[in-house]
């Protein structure tokens, strides 16, 4: 049996679903922009508490991803049904997904990496201006990589050069671990493993995440 | 797109609140007929009764059971067809074991939460999926070829490049089930030449150990199982090789597969590898979990209770035993077997306790019981070691050896053969006995198939009935029979009696071994000589 830090977090989930569901209830008889902002924030708590599992579990030594191929192509058409919150409809999320069609499948936790990908989604959309991209690549020393970008002001030079370790001034820097450790945490029998870059090489010097699995 | 509204779904769920919560979410989403079942029992009544196109099955079912168990029996037992579609239900912890599963793994799952969206679309993908390769899945079956199937899986790849990945995994394990293993292994290393991938490791590991390469296989599987520690085809195949030549190694990588996904059926092979390695404790707590955690019934076997009662009395606790022996017989329904395994357990309880004369008593009701009806092999080799407890090792080693020859080619029964020897501590004389066996049966068809050469086919003939009529499991033996018939007809002309005994024998062969690899060979022979009247052989 798993100790009570990682039975609690289950059981909070379990409440976070069954609050979910009234909330899509809810807004199913009488749909309003506050329970929609209600339900993608009870989205994101679901994801901030999977998250910190994972960080308690490489804690304890207990960490294990599932890998196994997952079509890329409904990955991302996936990913685009995750709510990124801004409902005002002021900020354009483009999904390249070319190349995600012709590459086919991929070998990766389709679930942490899910994770990483709304979170970075929902964090440029907060701080875009106007325009938020998401492609997937075939950098050249193998792998693939996603990249999201978008158009704001960009990671702040503390963020950059390691001092801050949160995207925003005021997070705990949950997300950013979580990363950086699934994506180190993906590795190949040949030794190569997945990384996590940030720069301001975005959209008119916005910021640029991208995420490379081996 | 698919449409979901001319579809027949089953939905599977214990907590009625989560069962009509998501009937609406399958209804929003178009899937309006739909069944439901509440308990494991209920799903497989429905699914040996219907044929759906789509199944949905929450992980959690209650009663210590889970879908992927489900998932596992209705599959093995070949009831549910792999053209019906099963999606898997599953909050995080089951997450980590469905996606991992090793031999059968849902077409898809999803992670709670989820929206109606997510929902829908992953509804219409897997069910887009089974229609676009369903040329494929329907050689998949119990009725199905894999000859045929591996012809779909060549088409498929040029209409359907959108399943590429899906239809060579597919079609590597064809190749590995009809032993064309170089080009399984060709398929593998194309794979992992463009990517790493854990199923085309794994795959690359069997091959090599079918080529007798064990040393590699078992290295590039533990190097893969480093990078790969969830994925449990890797466990179970390792540990299948590595128990071979190490019974202890192969415990303890079975103890790292349970910490991922305790299943009944790990438990099992955990309980006898202890036995096995005389850790009569393990084996106790592994025996007992299977027993225990199982409320449904649907899971556990008898030889659950039969591990739990020997590993007790080893211990010296013979009260522990005969409650596990009792056991045995208030959760299953009647049967010979049943009986039969009840009385040779006890007996091994009470020879061990030094009670000699309760002992034989039990053992006679036992042997009582099979003089009068065949058994299944594991009955019967309990028998044997309750005769070697008593000290009677002529009969035990009668036993073993019809099990031995019945049952040929199969190696997993001859290691259970072995395993009776061994815990009697005849481990070296079992080797050899099975030896002589092995060598007398190569010896029985190399004999017939030259006599059948050299035209005396009518004692090939003879040879051969007697014996696939004794060994009605040993496709081999049925094989030659029906050929020697055959050959016969060719020779000497139609014989319509013994046209339709070659049909019955080519039957059984089927029967004990499907893909037995000289099957097509001598069916085909059949529908060239039977005339257009005789029985049509609907097989290889």
């Amino acid at each position: 049996m798993e100790p009570l830090v990682a039975t609690s977090i289950h059981d909070i989930k379990n409440s976070l679903h069954a609050l979910s569901s009234w909330l899509g209830e809810a807004e199913r008889q009488t749909p309003s922009p506050a329970l929609s902002e209600a339900r993608s924030l009870a989205n994101h708590i679901n994801g901030q508490l999977v998250q910190l599992l994972a960080l308690y579990r490489e804690n304890e030594g207990s960490l294990r991803l599932s890998v196994d191929d997952r079509d890329l192509l409904s990955f991302l058409e996936e990913l685009r049904l995750e709510p990124t919150g801004r409902h005002d409809g002021s900020i354009t999320v483009t999904y390249d997904l070319a190349s995600a069609d012709a590459l086919g499948t991929w070998a990766f936790d389709a679930y942490q990496v899910k994770l990483i990908l709304a979170d970075a989604l929902r964090n440029a959309v907060r701080h875009a201006r106007g325009d938020v991209r998401l492609s997937l690549s075939t950098p050249a020393e193998g792998g693939i990589e996603f990249q999201i970008t978008d158009d704001g002001p960009g990671f702040s030079e503390a963020l950059l050069s390691g001092e801050q370790s949160a995207m925003s001034t005021s997070g705990s820097g949950l997300g950013l671990r979580f990363a950086r450790l699934i994506a180190a945490r993906h590795r190949t029998p040949d030794g190569r493993s997945g990384e996590l870059l940030l720069d301001n090489q975005g959209i008119n010097g916005g910021a640029r995440l991208r995420l490379r699995l081996p | 797109m698919i449409d979901l509204r001319g579809k027949s779904g089953l939905l599977i769920d214990d907590i009625p609140e989560m069962r009509s919560a998501l009937r609406i979410q399958l209804a929003d989403a178009g899937l309006e007929k739909c069944d439901m079942a509440r308990t494991i029992k209920e799903a497989i009544e429905r699914i040996s009764t219907n044929r759906y196109d789509l199944i949905v099955s929450d992980y959690n079912l209650g009663q210590g059971a889970d879908g992927q168990q489900l998932l596992e029996l209705v599959r093995r037992k070949q009831v549910l067809p792999m053209t019906t579609a099963f999606m898997m239900i599953t909050g995080e912890t089951g997450y980590e074991q469905v996606s991992t599963a090793a031999e059968y793994s849902p077409d898809d799952y999803l992670i709670k939460p989820f929206t109606a969206e997510t929902l829908r679309s992953r509804l219409e993908r897997v069910l887009e999926r089974k229609a676009a390769l369903k040329p494929l899945f329907q050689q998949l079956g119990a009725k199905g070829d894999k000859n045929l199937a591996l012809e779909a899986c060549a088409t498929l790849i040029t209409t359907q490049p959108r399943y590429l990945t899906d239809i060579l995994r597919i079609r590597g394990q064809l190749l590995m089930d009809l032993g064309q293993t170089e080009q399984a292994l060709a398929l593998y290393d194309m794979v992992l030449s463009q990517r790493a991938t854990p199923w085309a490791e794994v795959g690359k590991a069997s091959a090599l150990a079918a080529q007798g390469n064990s040393d590699k296989a078992q290295g590039q599987l533990q190097h893969a199982l480093e990078t790969y520690p969830n994925y449990l085809a890797a466990y179970d195949t390792l540990a299948q090789l590595v128990e071979k030549t190490d019974k202890v190694a192969a415990q303890a990588i079975v103890e790292q597969a349970l910490k991922v996904a305790p299943s009944t059926q790990r438990q099992r092979r955990l309980g006898g590898l202890a036995m096995e390695n005389k850790d009569f404790a393990r084996a106790e707590i592994a025996f007992k979990r299977a027993v225990e955690k199982d409320r449904t019934g649907f899971f556990k076997e008898h030889g659950d209770y039969a591990g739990l009662a020997k590993s007790c009395s080893e211990q010296g606790k013979f009260a522990e035993a005969m409650t596990a022996i009792k056991g045995m017989g208030q959760h299953f329904a009647n049967s010979p077997e049943l009986s039969a395994r009840q009385a040779a357990v006890e007996s091994q309880v009470l020879a061990k306790a030094g009670k000699t004369t309760e002992a034989k008593a039990a053992l006679e009701r036992a042997l009582a019981v099979h003089g009068q009806s065949p058994l299944d092999p594991e009955a019967a080799l309990e028998i044997a070691s309750a005769c070697f407890a008593n000290g009677d090792s002529a009969r035990a080693k009668n036993i073993i050896q019809a099990v031995a020859e019945d049952h040929q080619e199969n190696g997993g029964i001859l290691a259970a053969a072995h395993a009776v020897f061994h815990a009697a501590g005849l481990g070296d004389e079992g080797t050899a006995f099975l030896e002589t066996t092995r060598k007398n049966m190569i010896r029985l068809n190399n004999e017939a198939v030259g006599l059948a050469r050299s035209g005396e086919l009518e004692q090939a003939i003879t040879m051969l009935q007697a014996a696939a009529d004794r060994l009605t499991n040993n496709a081999q033996v049925a094989i030659n029979a029906a050929l020697a018939i055959l050959m016969d007809i060719q020779r000497n002309g139609m014989k319509r009696d013994r046209l339709n005994k070659a049909h019955a024998y080519l039957l059984q062969a089927h029967r004990a071994n499907p893909t037995h690899a000289r099957l097509p060979e001598v069916a085909k022979l059949y529908r060239t000589l039977a005339p257009a009247d005789a029985a049509p052989l609907q097989i290889g």
